[in-house]
């Protein structure tokens, strides 16, 4: 182990010895046998997402753990280490004209699959695509002493054993630690088009309700900047076609967006989700789409801003001032509404919480935490004050 | 199976099945449910004895039919305090034993709670109970031109409390998922009787997504009693084509082509001779006798996008050989090709006395090789397999047919054990859509490793550490492994015609 060991400084854990293991065998030796508290570590670039991270005996980073295992470009599917980077992985697959289908925002900051895993991230084309919960087919996971464990497989269609996937879905570093993880591919579209319609939130929705009542099939929809996006996807011709059929529909303001504006309106909405640097928290927060309006409405009313929407998906995320009061009346407010909510980075020192109110299921949540890691060692804190 | 086989398995797994709960438990289910809704009778509890695989039979020790999720809740929680197994049951469709009754136990019938209780046109979503089948969540959703994706074939009977336990795919799921993909939110009675939500309106999660663990997990971790799913909008244009081809490695070849040209079908299904020569003797679909392999490729979609990819897919064909393409002119001919399709499964029935159905998954690209190497099995044991499957996926369904009279049923099973276990050697699952159950439970360790079943054992305690949700399933038993499965026998529903298997 000796070899991955390399003593590192983070600012925030300047006293916990870092360990970068690079790949499975040696990830499991660094878990085995110790029974300190680990914080688990990618690109670490959602750290400041959920609560935060008590102070660790060890921090495992995993950015050593990286490239594709297998990739066959036949099956649509691939195995890589965690530690890779989204993006890193996607440039290696996109020569093959497949991707990951993921387009979270902070994937261009050097998210790995693993944190975007463990962190449940999406973005826009959650809209067809869902989430990596829907993406990934198998997991190899390292439990906190050090146990390997695998499920799923290589294949897509597979009902054997449970899913252990979904539970490191969103677990934020709880429960175990994903060391090796299978997606299954979607082909790299051979062109897409965005129709942009300005107007305020409140159009915006009625629009998104036409173009989802159409049979336009869009595989984003949202409104950002003042703006309805809505992007299609699929044969060069075929879709400037169908775009002149979304820009009929929703009238003469509705406009197809150039390539150069198209990406320019994506990379905008992009740096809204990810936050300012500034001073204020940034709120996620998911609603029966119906309800999203309002919820928004009364959440712009407690200072939000910078608000992005998907108006299809129910997702949406926005800026709120940073103080405990707000974000606890944020949570609430979404809470009533029937949704969730959940702070995703904060400035530094700021004690806002992270979350509303515990799901109803947080017995199990508890009590499969304590089956898995008996002595609490992963992502002490992530959970606080629910797990 | 031979008979005495029969009687084996309900010797290790049934037992005597009067007099085992004691006169206070039953009293207590008695009054958390009302005497009527109990079945205490034995003529009555043996028609729950089985599902949908027929060879093992257990006949349980009670029957409850709640009527309300707080009933469910109610049953459960007399399960709890009196360490009572207790096993959901919704339609009985399933194929791989999951919803065997427990000798000691009770089954929990979902079959009164039947209620669509929501669909909203504008989110999209239906809210249903655990009873309601596959096929009326789609019927409640088509005034408002939606529709529910996953279409198991047995869609007509099956509930979706079942889809949920299973994990239920069907011919479509190429391009749309399972049901997985499209459960956004339940209200579930956990093993302790207490009422929970797993999942929300959407798909942010507040912390682990415990709807995705619940889903597929075979009705070992909770009872579902109110199920949101996602409904789709009904796609502009659906084009279906069948396709004959000279050899199964070209209509193979033909689904690379169509995967690799970044074309995602509806469907993509393939026929062997033999599957084809069974499904024209049972339904006259207008399938070609004597054709090494047939494909079904459905594309759906804009009109635009489904014309394009539509006219690629036909020269994909023809530049593999393809000797006939039959493209469906109207929704009568579509039909017409799903049928022969979807009746090949029991039509095995008309050219073989008896057979065994398999469900197995390989990596796509190595489906020829599968086919050669189950065909090179067969041969070397004398029997014939024939072959239907959803080629887009690698989903395999061999079935190997038989004569049990003529004492093959051993030499049977034992060949379609190992075809499932040759799935896994390529690099494949155990299972694509029929389950783990009781039926494959013990196959499990050539899939997992003992590390990999014991966390999933883990699991399964966090959610039942009493171990009474569905016991001796999903993971293998020493008690279960110590017995042979049964063979397949076509389910009653499906002799009378009402489902189909695949």
């Amino acid at each position: 182990m000796t070899s991955a060991q390399t003593p590192s400084q983070s600012p925030s854990q300047a006293s916990a010895p870092v360990v970068r293991p690079t790949n499975l065998a040696e990830a499991a030796e660094a878990l085995t046998g110790g029974d300190g508290r680990v914080e688990i570590r990618g690109a670490a670039t959602a750290r400041d997402w959920a609560g935060r991270p008590e102070p660790a005996d060890l921090v495992l980073d995993t950015t050593a753990m990286t490239g594709v295992i297998t990739h066959n470009p036949g099956d649509m599917t691939v195995s890589v280490r965690a530690g890779t980077p989204l993006r890193v992985l996607n440039d290696e697959l996109a020569s093959h004209g497949q991707r990951v289908a993921l387009d979270a925002a902070r994937v261009d900051a050097g998210a790995t699959v693993g944190g975007l895993v463990a962190t449940a991230d999406a973005g826009p084309s959650a809209l067809v695509h869902g989430s990596l919960r829907d993406l990934v087919i198998g997991t190899t996971v390292v439990l906190a002493d050090g146990t390997p464990a695998r499920s799923g497989g290589h294949v897509i269609k597979n009902v054997a054993g449970y899913d252990l996937s979904k539970l490191l879905h969103g677990a934020y570093g709880t429960l175990a630690l994903i060391a090796e993880v299978v997606l299954r591919l979607h082909p790299v579209p051979a062109a897409e088009t965005t129709v942009r319609l300005v107007c305020p939130l409140g159009d915006a929705a009625a629009a998104a309700r036409a173009v989802l009542g159409s049979p336009l099939e869009p595989v984003a929809l949202e409104w950002a900047d003042g703006a309805l996006l809505t992007r299609l996807a699929g044969n060069p011709t075929t879709v400037t076609a169908r775009a002149q059929r979304l820009a009929t529909l929703l009238g003469p303001s509705a406009e197809p967006l150039d390539t150069g504006t198209a990406a320019t309106v994506w990379q905008r909405h992009r740096e809204l989700v990810s936050g300012p640097p500034g001073e204020a928290a940034m709120l996620r927060i998911g609603t029966r789409p119906s309800r999203l309006p309002e919820v928004l409405a009364a959440l712009v009313a407690l200072g939000g801003s910078r608000v992005t929407a998907g108006l299809g998906t129910g997702v949406a995320t926005l800026a709120l001032p940073a103080d405990p009061g707000t974000l606890e009346q944020a949570h609430r407010l979404v809470y009533r509404a029937g949704g969730s909510s959940m702070l995703r980075s904060r400035p530094p020192g700021s004690d806002a919480p992270a979350w509303g109110p515990p799901p109803s299921a947080v017995a199990v949540l508890r009590a499969v935490r304590r089956e898995l890691d008996p002595r609490g060692r992963l992502g002490a804190g992530r959970f606080s004050p629910w797990m | 199976m031979t008979r005495s086989g029969v009687e084996a398995v309900h010797g290790a797994l049934g037992g005597a099945p009067a007099s085992v709960l004691d006169d206070a438990t039953r009293r207590a289910f008695d009054e958390a449910l009302g005497p009527e809704n109990v079945i205490h009778d034995l003529a009555r509890l043996r028609s729950y004895e089985c599902d949908g695989l027929t060879g093992y039979r257990v006949v349980p020790a009670l029957v409850l039919l709640p009527r309300t999720a707080e009933q469910v809740a109610a049953a459960v929680g007399v399960c709890a305090a009196h360490g009572v197994p207790f096993v959901a049951r919704g339609a009985g469709t399933g194929l791989s034993g999951g919803a065997l009754p427990v000798a000691e136990g009770v089954v929990i019938s979902l079959q009164r709670l039947r209620r669509v209780l929501e669909v909203d046109p504008v989110d999209r979503i239906a809210v249903l109970e655990p009873g309601v089948t596959n096929l009326d969540i789609t019927r409640a959703a088509a005034p408002h031109g939606l529709y529910y994706a996953p279409d198991p074939s047995s869609q007509q009977v099956c509930t979706i409390g079942g889809n949920v336990a299973e994990n239920s795919g069907g011919a479509h799921c190429l391009k749309y998922g399972f049901t997985t993909n499209h459960v956004l939110e339940m209200e579930v009675v956990l093993a302790d009787g207490s009422l929970v939500t797993l999942g929300g309106p959407t798909g942010e999660q507040l912390g682990p997504d415990l709807r995705g663990v619940f889903l597929g997990s075979e009705g070992t971790l909770g009872i579902a009693t109110k199920i949101t799913v996602r409904l789709l909008r009904v796609p502009e244009t659906v084009r279906t084509l069948l396709a004959d081809f000279p050899s199964v490695v070209a209509a193979g070849d033909v689904v690379s082509d169509i995967v690799a040209g970044g074309i995602v079908p509806a469907a993509v299904e393939m026929m062997d001779t033999l599957a084809i020569e069974a499904a024209e003797a049972a339904v006259q679909a207008g399938y070609t006798l004597g054709v090494p392999a047939a494909l079904v490729v459905e594309l759906d979609g804009p009109a635009e996008e489904c014309d394009t990819e539509f006219e690629l897919v036909k020269a994909i064909c023809e530049r593999h050989g393809c000797t006939r393409l039959h493209i469906a002119a109207d929704a009568e001919e579509r039909a017409a090709i799903w049928r022969g399709r979807k009746s090949a499964f029991a039509a095995v029935g008309r050219i073989s006395p008896d057979y065994f159905v398999q469900d197995g998954v390989v990596p796509r690209t190595r489906l020829a090789e599968v086919l050669a190497r189950i065909a090179a099995m067969g041969d070397e044991v004398g029997l014939r397999v024939a072959n239907v499957f959803h080629a887009g996926d690698g989903n395999l369904h061999p079935l190997v047919l038989y004569d049990g009279a003529a004492g093959q049923t051993e030499l049977a099973e034992s060949l379609s054990g190992r075809i499932a276990e040759l799935c896994v050697e390529l690099g494949g699952s155990l299972s694509g859509e029929h389950g783990i159950g009781t039926d494959k439970a013990c196959s499990m360790p050539k899939m997992y490793s003992d590390a990999d079943l014991a966390v999933m054992d883990r699991v399964r305690r966090g959610f039942d550490p009493g171990g009474l949700c569905n016991p001796g399933k999903l993971l293998p038993t020493p008690r279960l492994c110590g017995e042979q499965p049964g063979k397949y026998r076509p389910h009653p529903l499906e002799q009378s015609g009402v489902i189909e298997r695949l």
